[in-house]
């Protein structure tokens, strides 16, 4: 689970997607297309986005849907709200990370079992959106394809967080421009995608929007976005 | 968050150990559920004054049973339970967080509770309003709120017995 949510900053931080059926072409060496993503991440000062994420379990017919918003900024804030069907906040920056769950129209700050799992999640994402992708390489098997879409395909080399993820499908436009969609396949079958929509680079965000003791209301920043209400 | 896992499990299981049952209780009014529908639920469970934030997914069958998946934060699935009528259970999926002793004892004794099917002795539930739920034990505190409930028949297959370990 750790990789789970970095890795859906990392392609976000990366860079949208059009889903396609075209067959993919395996680049032979992806090192230059890798570095070169490393390089346009490490330009972003700031990013925000929607996202909609779908549990797809065999068990079901329909996926588990649930829908937010995730804001990052330089140098180490990340933000990843869930406002759909349930209301969320996880923050986290270099020093300590914090969740809140609102409930009967207030937002509550939880005392955090093991923040510190949680925090290292968080470098994980800030160093992503920083561009470091050595980091992933160390713990991915990295391929690379392109089509009509461009495809990342992440397998993890230890077995262990194999026998739960398999592989991590990151769906991008065709020159590698923006993502818009990471595909997390479990061994079983199951998987889970994130959509991501609506994304703006370079954003100005509210002070409050990273503050761990008292967050700005969403509401807030979108209007900042320019979002309206 | 396997370390995560493993640590909440060994929170859990320590707690447990030296706990006693409390005789059941139910305080506030029980909701009633439509007899077929699936059901979605959030909740915060407190053990030693830690917090873990859950997903709770309830299929509901008058006839089958209930089953349940239980997921963290990002749809990582730590337990699948099956409920059937007549009160007995069947744990499809465990995970280090929720050992199969663990939710076959507790986690089902707290969804039997809930949706009031065979509540048993240990079941001390309050009931703030008919969306929101408490379940006080000893060892832990769970504190649950439907967020969602989409009447209707569920899949059949939902409540066929399952294999241990094979969802």
């Amino acid at each position: 689970m750790k990789t789970l949510l970095s890795i859906a900053a990392t392609c976000v931080a990366l860079s949208s997607f059009a889903a396609d059926e075209t067959p993919l072409r395996p680049i032979t060496d992806p090192a230059p297309i890798l570095q070169d993503l490393q390089r346009k991440m490490s330009t972003l000062r700031s990013v925000a986005l929607d996202f909609t994420q779908e549990r797809h379990l065999k068990l079901f017919t329909e996926p588990l849907k649930s829908e937010g918003v995730m804001l990052i900024q330089q140098p180490d804030l990340i933000r990843w709200e869930t406002t759909s069907p349930y209301e969320s906040i996880l923050l986290g920056s270099q020093k300590s990370v914090a969740q809140f769950e609102r409930t009967d129209g207030n937002w509550k700050k939880l005392k955090l079992g093991f923040p510190q799992m949680l925090k290292r999640v968080m470098d994980q994402m800030v160093l992503m959106h920083q561009g470091k992708l050595d980091a992933l390489m160390s713990d991915f098997t990295i391929s690379v394809a392109t089509g009509s879409v461009a495809v990342l395909t992440l397998v993890p080399k230890d077995a262990k967080v194999r026998s739960m993820l398999a592989s991590l499908e990151v769906r991008m436009l065709p020159d590698f421009s923006a993502t818009k969609e990471v595909i997390m396949h479990e061994p079983g079958g199951d998987f889970t995608r994130i959509i991501f929509r609506r994304e703006q680079r370079d954003v100005t965000l509210p002070a409050a929007t990273f503050d761990q003791t008292r967050p700005e209301a969403i509401s807030t920043i979108r209007k900042a976005l320019g979002d309206g209400p | 968050m396997d370390l995560n896992r493993i640590s909440l499990g060994l929170l859990l299981l320590l707690a447990a150990g030296c706990a006693a049952p409390r005789p059941g209780t139910i305080t506030g009014t029980p909701p009633t559920f439509p007899p077929e529908a699936f059901i979605t639920q959030r909740a915060t469970l407190t053990a030693r004054g830690r917090q873990f934030t859950l997903n709770g997914y309830v299929a509901r069958s008058e006839r089958g049973g209930l089953r349940l998946i239980v997921t963290e934060n990002f749809g990582n699935v730590l337990a699948d339970l099956l409920v059937r009528p007549d009160g007995s259970t069947t744990v499809a999926r465990s995970s280090r967080a929720f050992r199969p002793g663990w939710i076959s004892n507790y986690m089902a004794s707290d969804l039997k509770c809930i949706f009031g099917a065979s509540p048993d002795p240990g079941c001390v539930l309050a009931i703030p309003t008919a969306d929101h739920f408490i379940i006080e034990r000893r060892w832990y505190r769970l504190d649950l709120r439907t967020v969602e409930v989409k009447p209707g028949p569920q899949p059949s297959q939902l409540f066929e017995v399952v294999e241990p370990g094979k969802p």
